[in-house]
């Protein structure tokens, strides 16, 4: 059958299901309908403008920019019309929901004619092709819709997932109020025309509808309204900070600090708690929980409305409100699983470290691990406070090359690759894989951090610094192209960096290695290395969306396998968000319930890309890697370890 | 209560130092500065007595960071505002040459400072124990001679000590050798030089910057001519010494053998 016959067979079934209309309305029920039409959007309104004065009041965004608006239009149209995201991260409740979502686009014209009818005017004309073919089309929607918030409904309150939480009773009602809708509209399609059944059901139906409307405002089902915005409005980076403007702007420090884009993700929250349910920090019993932290910030502007000077952060035992704590605050390990799972543009990062920021930069936040790094990344230059001695007498003894403007790579070896005695390994095997592709590189004599652990904590007054002397350090020494073996690194030189300057171009080494991928199989030597879990860091995959190149370079090395959660959905190692420099964890160790995972895919290796990643898991098989743990290697060092051994020539080797 | 801090800014610890072609200096030309670390101790210590007056009742507390050096000083004395000193004093001596500070002994640069003190009226004056870079340790004693004031040097922390002889009095916690302590108490004013490590630093932070742009930063002269007692004869980069030695034996021994000289020898057991 052709697509139009088709249609002519539903246009001809439906003409058998036509909407039942209730006979035309007097002048009392008009006067009765327009009384309540005016009574709801009254009522809407009385409830909805506080909130739109909390969003509007709020701090101007400065750094807000339409562009790139093929981003923006492109994500408007996956994540609202196609429900991409919601779909993709929990599929039968994220289906159902697309349901209802579409059944309500279905839905507009069908509702806006009913309720013009009810003052004599049918725009959608009942009785011709087009309106008798739509609202059978609308009444299939209505089908689906019922199903899926019945479906909704026994998942919310006889299932009751944990990542819910409290679930309100509101959102019983609103399903109940959903229901009811289809129900009314589905019965109207079989009763008989002018009939008072199709009376009743029109009244009824108009009714429900009434007084759905007021109740959007003020509950978690203003989503409804907001969402679409707040997707197409959303920072177009993954965990992009905005600049500090002016000399009195620290971060998050009080109310008048939330800024316009904040309030509207915050009123824009479900509570759906996808991101407390991925994120590491809360599964394992610290204080954060993101979606209390979101549900925060708006009951505070609730309480305080916009503008005020009421500070955010409250600790101690009269502070109440635990969510928005500085304890929270800095368990967070920034990474981003709660930012990418947020299916309404809600992003948690700016945030979780604007509260950093403002706690540091004001130097409320006193820690003693953390004042100890600030100090070491001030006088030392790097985060694990080592002398730079200690990176010559490293260089010199890998006889790695200094960069001289003359090579094609600068290795930027991080503070890692630099002093950690698994990172240099690490550095060195890469180094080795780079000389066996004949790529000329060299190393930088000084290098210092990139700032990552202070810009993730919050202190905007180290980070500059250092972002300023690496710029300065790569524009003196040279560099157009370097590698790195650090994920963050790359992040922090590539993205944030760039409020000081433009920073040569940067990669990660997977893809580095990946994109030789020919060349380095053809060199390769010996068995390939058995099973291998690649564990995804986060500062590769969701904050650059780099998944397949480490898998490629995995490949080359041995059967590559996968961990129950990974690419996106990847579980955290608890080192990122400057939290490898803050002493013990509160709870469970973040890296324990990793490892424990990777163990289980019972591969023999497990293969990692970050250097911190590396060190945490180092750490946690010791702990928790029972008597034969997996052997731990970079991706590098898999790729290392089959090609043959050469001496570093390019390099005079000193002693 | 007003308490001064007098500084001192040395080449970082990680610079690479050149010596001068006439073998008497360091070449100063690509050498970055820092804060001597004693004297952030020092400063560090002068913050939290001024929030202990505060919460003690004993009024505000104002701390007056001093240092004495050409123009390139600044940066430390602005370091110190942005960690929390009230207002700034700069001795500006020539950037070399007559006056300078390559021309100056520890007792020229203590005549300096006490000059600057003595128009302050401070009842405290804390300074590092030594400089990181000539470590003579003797400015901090020579000032209070030369200002009259009673002094103690190692000092890890400072209590005030209620009244007594016809003014305040201090408490001072003094570091002996081998982890012995000593309880001091005096009279103010006093000077007291400060030993590194009895108190956490703090870090530097955005608003410190800022506010410290707004605070006063007075420039004196360096009225005293230069009149060293001593002369640099020469200046030379250590030599390395060192000594490896093997312990050999069982694992048992070995361990045994290095305890033992971490114990008696080294002493850090
Ligand atoms: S970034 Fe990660 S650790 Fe931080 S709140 Fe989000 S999910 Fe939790
Ligand atoms: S912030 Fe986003 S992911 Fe978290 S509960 Fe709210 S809507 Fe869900």
């Amino acid at each position: 059958m052709t697509v139009a016959g088709m249609l002519a067979g539903m246009v001809g079934a439906s003409r058998n299901l036509q909407l039942a209309e209730p006979a035309k309305f007097g002048l009392g029920e008009r006067v009765l309908l327009a009384a309540l039409m005016l009574g709801s959007a009254g009522l809407f309104a009385w409830r909805g403008a506080p909130i739109a004065l909390a969003i509007w009041g709020s701090k101007k965004d400065e750094d807000l920019r339409l562009r790139p608006l093929g981003r923006r239009l492109w994500r408007f149209f996956w994540e609202v019309l196609c429900q991409a995201k919601v779909i993709r991260q929990r599929r039968l409740p994220g289906l159902a929901h697309a349901l209802v979502y579409w059944g309500f686009l279905a839905f507009a014209l069908v509702t806006m004619n009913d309720l013009a009818e009810g003052f004599g005017c049918d725009f959608l004309g009942h009785a011709g092709a087009f309106g008798t073919f739509y609202e059978a089309f609308a009444g299939v929607w209505a089908l689906l819709v019922a199903l899926a918030i019945a479906g909704l409904f026994a998942r919310r309150f006889l299932v009751r997932p944990k990542w819910l939480g409290e679930v309100s009773p509101e959102s019983g009602v609103i399903a109940l109020l959903i229901f009811a809708l289809m129900a009314t509209y589905l019965a109207m399609l079989v009763v008989k025309q002018h009939s008072p059944a199709a009376a009743y059901l029109w009244w009824a139906h108009t009714l429900v509808l009434l007084t759905f409307l007021p109740i959007i405002p003020g509950t978690k089902h203003l989503h409804l309204l907001l969402s679409p915005l707040t997707v197409f409005l959303k920072r177009p980076e993954f965990s992009q900070l905005p600049k500090l403007e002016g000399d009195e702007d620290f971060g998050l420090v009080a109310g008048k600090d939330l800024t316009r884009i904040i309030a509207l993700q915050a009123y824009s929250c479900v509570e759906c708690g996808r991101c407390t349910e991925h994120c590491p920090a809360a599964a394992t019993g610290k204080v954060l929980n993101p979606k209390e932290v979101v549900l925060g910030v708006k009951t505070f502007l609730n309480v305080h409305g916009p503008g005020s000077d009421a500070p955010l952060l409250q600790d101690g035992p009269e502070g109440g409100q635990r969510a928005l704590s500085m304890q929270a605050a800095f368990a967070c390990t920034t990474c981003g699983s709660c930012e990418y799972q947020c299916p309404v543009g809600v992003q948690h990062l700016p945030v979780l470290i604007g509260l950093r920021r403002g706690a540091v930069n004001t130097g409320a936040w006193e820690d003693r691990y953390g004042t100890k790094l600030f100090l070491n990344l001030e006088k030392q230059g790097n985060s694990l406070g080592m002398g730079a001695a200690e990176r010559d007498k490293f260089i010199a003894r890998q006889g790695f090359p200094l960069f001289d403007g003359s090579q094609e790579y600068c290795l930027w070896l991080g503070c890692m690759g630099s002093y950690d005695p698994k990172g240099r390994e690490i550095a060195a095997d890469f180094a080795r894989v780079m000389q066996a592709l004949g790529t000329s590189f060299g190393v930088l004599k000084k290098e210092s951090c990139t700032g990552d652990p202070a810009r993730r904590l919050g202190n905007d007054l180290l980070f500059g610094e250092l972002a300023e002397q690496g710029l300065k350090n790569f524009a003196a020494a040279g560099v157009k192209k370097i590698v790195t073996i650090c994920p963050h690194c790359v992040r922090t030189i590539a993205g944030d960096w760039r409020e000081y300057g433009v920073a040569p171009e940067i990669e990660h080494h997977s893809e580095f290695m990946a994109r030789h991928a020919p060349l380095l199989e053809s060199l390769m030597t010996g068995e390939q290395g058995g099973s291998i879990v690649y564990h995804d860091p986060c500062y590769l995959g969701r904050y650059r969306e780099v998944y397949d190149p480490p898998r490629e370079v995995v490949a080359m090395a041995g059967e590559l396998v996968e961990a129950e959660r990974h690419r996106e959905r990847s579980f955290c190692c608890g080192a990122g968000g400057g939290l490898a420099f803050l002493g013990e964890e509160a709870g469970e160790r973040v890296s324990h319930g990793r490892v424990r995972e990777l163990i289980n895919t019972g591969a023999k290796t497990i293969g990692t890309a970050c250097p911190f990643c590396n060190s945490m898991f180092r750490d946690a098989l010791g702990q928790v890697g029972g008597a034969a743990p997996p052997q731990l290697l970079d991706i590098a060092q898999l790729v290392a370890r089959r090609l043959p051994v050469l001496a570093m020539v390019s390099g005079e080797p000193r002693s | 209560m007003k308490i001064v801090v007098a500084v001192k800014q040395v080449p970082e610890r990680e610079a690479a130092l050149r010596v001068t072609p006439d073998g008497r200096g360091i070449d100063e030309s690509d050498v970055e500065w820092t804060m001597n670390e004693p004297d952030a101790y020092a400063l560090e210590e002068a913050l939290q007595l001024k929030q202990r007056a505060a919460d003690a009742g004993l009024g505000e507390a104002e701390v007056v960071v001093l240092c004495a050096g050409p123009e390139r000083v600044q940066s430390t004395l602005r370091e110190a505002l942005a960690k929390g000193a009230d207002r700034a004093l700069h001795v500006v001596t020539p950037e070399s040459g007559e006056g300078s500070l390559a021309e100056r002994g520890s007792l020229d640069v203590a005549r300096l400072l006490a000059e600057a003190v003595k128009g302050e009226q401070p009842e405290l004056v804390l300074t590092g124990l030594q400089s990181d870079d000539l470590g003579a340790g003797q400015t901090g004693v020579v000032m209070a001679e030369l200002l009259g004031v009673p002094h103690a040097t190692l000092v890890l922390q400072v209590e005030f000590a209620g009244q007594g002889g016809g003014g305040r009095r201090i408490k001072v916690r003094r570091e002996l050798e081998d982890g012995w302590t000593q309880f001091v108490e005096m009279p103010l004013p006093a000077l007291l030089t400060i030993q590194s490590g009895g108190n956490r630093l703090r870090y530097a932070t955005l608003m410190g910057i800022k506010r410290a742009r707004q605070k006063e930063m007075r420039e004196l002269s360096a009225a005293a001519p230069a009149q060293r007692v001593d002369e640099v004869v020469r200046v030379s980069p250590p030599l390395r010494v060192k000594q490896t030695e093997m312990l050999t034996g069982a694992a048992e021994e070995i361990a045994a053998k290095l305890v033992e000289r971490l114990r008696f020898e080294v002493k850090v057991l």
